[in-house]
């Protein structure tokens, strides 16, 4: 491995950031540079995490600042499917949400000001998600984190109604009071890495200098420490039973912030959790098993959940919980298959679940309904959309040849190989249960009787083309996975702390 | 008397009235009161950052980020939240009564706690030391109160000051886990707790206009 200092990494986040400012103080934009400036940033930082990836295949590891941000494979992966996710929400929202519907539902007073702080807030959202993958510093860590809580709460609460304000007061509360628990996680962890004595109080910060102390690190210190990081990025991550702000946060924001909580934020907190606990894992082997069950419960308790949703924003909310579930317990058993099992589930619902909420968020665009029971038969109205859903219900369902299929079945080997066949039978169960859910959904949706009263039209090219593109994606990556293989080895090496 | 024993018996005078302020802050039935308490919390915070920077200098900085953030902005984001409306709280689901008690358990449970398992809560060498872990206990207790106010106050307002006392307990425990934490972190900790309050009120405010309530439990039932 080659360590190489470069400004990227630094460039990466500060982009977003810096672009954000003018598109939320300077009143006088102009609308298209507000449409455009998020395009034209998430498409650099998609180019740059493009870039950022070919270098960590190559065994380059980039570093900025002393070593206080540092871009691994694992990190070069989180900035490529963020980029890749907000580029194609930047797009939808060109006709998602236009003045003319906002002013309808806020007022035309309040409808340019709530533009701006949409397109100006979304770039600050996405350059602290980026922060947090490109930081090496422990508590940095936990700063961007709450970061991306503050910079999308007004986000989440954007419709400013009764729903939007509950969901927003909830989504700031919860988030806030959960990743408390997160900064006493990690100054305990940089605390106990001073305390050794074998690195420099400025290195003790650095998670990169903190897993060569860990064996130094005294047990009670070690789990306890461990506790408040899964409780606070579990908490951000979706992870049952600290899930309770989500379903709210996601079913009430509007669709492109819904795509970009459900689609990247939630795997941002993962990354957290699996970036610091996985330190952790030699030494505390124990640990792997605790995670692993917590997984399990939450992929049960999540698609258990949405099952008896009528809303359908709240049934991808509650199934992203489930599929959050598979992740962590692809990533908590900390083996080379399963964390590679992990990161591919965690690529593909970025993708499958970006689609499906698209998909949604179409229908909604259309017919102004979010409830299954008002829909039924607009697949002949809205061919292309119906096509793109279900496509996505059965890659999330898990079904050959699409993507979820195989990183499904490496998570379930993954789980089998360790011997854990009970964990293995469960996640095989709840994808069938899965495959219930969102083909049940859609069908009663697209197939079911049509309504005469909705009358309705397929989405505009723009909302539709990111939808095409991410099915398309979902069907490469089935039928051609080894396309994600040289990225997803290096990455799952990250996290492998584990042998078998 | 000893300059040290007296130095120590004013960080415990001060650590202990955290708690009263804390319950204070909990208890009071008008809002305004409350913020009032956080307030003299706020200030007591800072003067025990003053008490334990005479031994680690470093300390006076943070005494600093937390006047200003802890002390001035957040009494001043709740006192112009609560300007011009009825200040009375909605009737919490537990009394005075109880809360009293648990807050004394609390005290009780992390006091012993942190003198004996020390080793495992704050791993560093001057953690072991007595006002440290008394710090570390009042700290907890401090937190475990604020969560408790989230979870037992109905009234949303309420709900950000508990939050509040929970902020105000993290800042205080990194005093006895982590007192060379390098200033950039400390203030990125502190500048967020900031603007979570902000944003929080803000919300608060709208929840306040759209729904002519700041009952958290009345909410759902109310959207529909």
């Amino acid at each position: 491995m080659v360590t190489q200092t470069s400004m990227i990494p630094a460039v990466t986040f500060l982009l977003p950031l810096a672009a954000g400012a003018p598109v939320l103080f300077w009143k006088r934009i102009d609308r298209r540079v507000q449409q455009g400036l998020p395009i034209l940033t998430a498409a650099l930082v998609t180019a740059m995490g493009a870039w950022m990836a070919y270098m960590a295949v190559n065994g380059v590891v980039l570093t900025a600042w002393s070593n206080e941000l540092r871009v691994d494979a694992l990190s070069a992966l989180m900035v490529l499917v963020i980029g890749f996710v907000a580029l194609l929400a930047s797009v939808y929202s060109l006709r998602y949400l236009r003045l003319e519907g906002l002013i309808q539902r806020v007022g035309a007073d309040a409808a340019a000001g709530r533009m701006r702080v949409f397109y100006g807030l979304l770039l600050w959202f996405f350059g602290t998600m980026l922060w947090g993958c490109v930081t090496n510093n422990v508590v940095m860590l936990y700063v961007a984190i709450e970061a991306t809580t503050l910079t999308s709460g007004l986000l989440v609460a954007f419709y400013w109604d009764r729903r939007a304000l509950e969901a927003g007061y909830k989504y700031l509360m919860l988030l806030t009071i959960g990743i408390s628990f997160a900064l006493f996680g990690c100054v305990l962890v940089y605390a106990a890495a001073a305390a050794t004595k074998h690195l420099s109080g400025g290195n003790a910060l650095l998670i990169s200098e903190v897993r060569t102390v860990v064996p130094f690190i005294p047990g009670g210190t070690a789990a306890l420490a461990i506790a408040f990081l899964v409780i606070g990025f579990g908490t951000k991550a979706g992870i049952a039973p600290f899930h309770p702000w989500l379903p709210d946060a996601h079913a009430e924001a509007p669709t492109p912030i819904s795509v970009l909580l459900s689609g990247v934020m939630i795997k941002m907190a993962l990354y957290a959790l699996a970036r610091t606990v996985s330190i952790f894992y030699p030494s505390w082997p124990q640990v792997t098993t605790f995670l692993v069950v917590l997984g399990i419960f939450t992929m049960v308790f999540g698609i258990l959940m949405a099952l008896s949703q009528d809303d359908l924003k709240r049934l991808l909310a509650y199934s992203s919980v489930s599929q959050m579930g598979y992740v962590l317990a692809g990533v908590g058993l900390g083996t080379y298959l399963g964390c590679y099992g992990g990161l591919y589930h965690l690529v593909n619902h970025a993708l499958f679940k970006s689609l499906l909420f698209l998909c949604v968020g179409a229908v909604i665009h259309a017919t102004g309904v979010r409830r299954i029971s008002a829909l039924g038969g607009l697949r002949h109205r809205m061919p292309i959309t119906s096509g793109c859903f279900l496509l996505g219900a059965l890659a999330i369902a898990g079904l050959p040849p699409l993507n979820g299929f195989w990183s499904k079945l490496t998570i379930y080997l993954a789980l089998a190989k360790a011997g854990l066949w009970w964990a293995a039978i469960i996640a095989v169960a709840t994808s069938f249960l899965t495959m219930a859910v969102m083909v049940r959904a859609g069908f009663r949706v697209f197939w079911g009787e049509p309504r005469p009263e909705l009358a309705v039209k397929e989405a505009p090219a723009v909302m539709w083309l990111p939808m095409a593109t991410l099915g398309a994606l979902c069907l490469l990556l089935g039928v051609y996975p080894q396309a994600a293989y040289p990225l997803l080895d290096r990455a799952a090496a990250v996290l492998a702390t584990l042998g078998g | 008397m000893n300059p040290a024993v007296l130095h120590a018996n004013l960080i415990e005078t001060l650590s202990l009235t955290m708690v009263i302020t804390s319950v204070a802050a909990v208890e009071m039935r008008r809002l305004r009161l409350s913020a009032i308490a956080y307030l003299c919390q706020a200030l007591l915070m800072v003067s025990l950052l003053v008490a334990f920077g005479a031994a680690n200098t470093a300390l006076y900085w943070w005494a600093g980020v937390a006047l200003v953030t802890k002390a001035i902005l957040t009494p001043w984001f709740l006192f112009r939240s609560l300007r011009g409306i009825d200040d009375r709280e909605v009737k919490p689901v537990i009394g005075l009564g109880p809360s009293v008690v648990v807050a004394c358990s609390l005290m009780w449970g992390f006091f012993h706690l942190a003198h004996g398992q020390i080793a495992s809560l704050a791993p560093t060498g001057m953690a072991q030391l007595d006002v440290y872990r008394t710090n570390l206990a009042v700290a907890s207790t401090v937190f475990a109160l604020g969560l408790y106010a989230v979870l037992t106050r109905r009234d949303a307002f309420k709900t950000v000051i508990g939050l509040c006392l929970l902020e105000n307990a993290v800042h205080l425990s990194l005093v006895s886990l982590a007192p060379e934490l390098p200033e950039t972190a400390l203030f990125g900790v502190a500048t967020e707790v900031v603007v979570t309050v902000y944003l929080l009120l803000y919300v608060i405010g709208g929840v306040r206009q759209e729904f002519g309530t700041t009952d958290t439990f009345r909410l759902r039932e109310l959207r529909r």
